[in-house]
């Protein structure tokens, strides 16, 4: 099976891996790390913060967007999930400037993507000025479920 | 209230259906550390946080969980999606098949449907921030032995991607819970 036979490639020895602390909790006393990912680096390991990633036995895993529209919706969802990972320090870090005007930075950035985006294959939130134009289309295929990447 | 964003967190490209995955993936849809638990225990808790610090994560991290759960059901769908009878009943899921078809319906990979007892709300802060990094990490033990079950990248990548989110959530929590110890934090300040 193709799987199979690259396991190795992608897949660490799960016992021999360098950071294998998984059973351990991972916990930083002052997560305020202000080197972190970049928007995509940080999407497809699911952590912006270098410093509290743990890959348990499997490399970040890149996404192979098949299309423009793919291509363009991974672009967004990195900006999102970036300003996303920030916005929950932020809840417990309200006073770091640094990392707020890295928040907005990266939520100006998702909010631009989003207006590009939704002019070429429509609406991802109902505010977009997409919905007032004839005919509806908020209820147009493909779902988030169906999409694919 | 919410908003719908008309999209995943995390994209899910499944190409190849896997009965026995989908199966397993529903520990993660409606077991009793799963995303659906997870995302009600914050959204119940949040209203007996002390302070803006313990409303806003709480509300924040459980919405992310709805989202997660979005993903799990996404994967589910795909990895269902074109299955043949046969291929139903080889993966355990007959009895699954005769009540639900291919309906998305939150049972653990036993079948045991899901319950509220599976959330805890105990109106004390710190007990519920506690359980909630305890449940964290029984998330995250959970998505290591799923990612153990397969080789399939794009089951993988998504995996691997919701088990990330579970150690940033810790994290989060953990220092919610030394801010409130630290500075002393009583009830309804």
């Amino acid at each position: 099976m193709f799987y199979e036979q690259n396991f190795n490639d992608y897949r660490l020895d799960k016992y021999n891996y360098i950071n294998n602390n998984y059973n351990q909790p991972l916990y930083e006393e002052n997560s305020n790390s202000k080197k972190l990912y970049d928007p995509y680096q940080g999407f497809i390991r699911g952590n912006m913060f270098p410093s509290l990633y743990n890959g348990y036995n499997v490399k970040a895993l890149d996404i192979n967007p098949s299309s423009e529209q793919a291509r363009m919706l991974t672009t967004l969802s990195a900006l999102d999930f970036a300003a996303h990972d920030i916005h929950l320090y932020l809840d417990l870090h309200p006073e770091d400037k640094d990392m707020l005007a890295l928040f907005n930075s990266y939520k100006n950035e998702a909010n631009n993507m989003r207006d590009k985006y939704e002019e070429k294959y429509g609406p991802i939130l109902v505010s977009s000025k997409e919905t007032n134009k004839y005919p509806w289309s908020w209820n147009k295929s493909p779902w988030p479920w169906e999409r694919g990447n | 209230m919410w908003l719908y964003s008309k999209k995943l967190q995390y994209p899910v490209n499944i190409k190849k259906k896997n009965l026995k995955m989908a199966k397993y993936l529903m520990s993660q849809y409606a077991g009793p550390d799963s995303e659906m638990s997870a995302a009600l225990r914050y959204l119940n808790q949040r209203y007996t946080m002390p302070d803006d610090k313990g409303k806003s994560l709480l509300t924040d991290i459980g919405t992310e969980e709805l989202a997660h759960l979005e993903i799990i059901a996404s994967m589910i769908f795909g990895l269902m999606k074109d299955a043949t009878i046969e291929e139903i009943k080889e993966a355990g899921l007959g009895g699954y098949f005769a009540e639900h078809d291919s309906g998305l319906f939150p049972v653990n990979p036993e079948g045991v449907p899901f319950t509220t007892a599976y959330i805890e709300t105990t109106g004390d802060f710190i007990a519920d921030i506690e359980s909630d990094m305890a449940a964290e990490q029984r998330a995250r033990a959970v998505y290591e032995h799923l990612m153990d079950l397969t080789n399939d990248e794009d089951i993988l990548r998504p995996l691997a991607f919701l088990r990330q989110r579970e150690i940033i959530h810790y994290q989060r929590f953990k220092e919610l819970r030394n801010y409130y110890l630290d500075n002393k934090i009583q009830k309804n300040t």
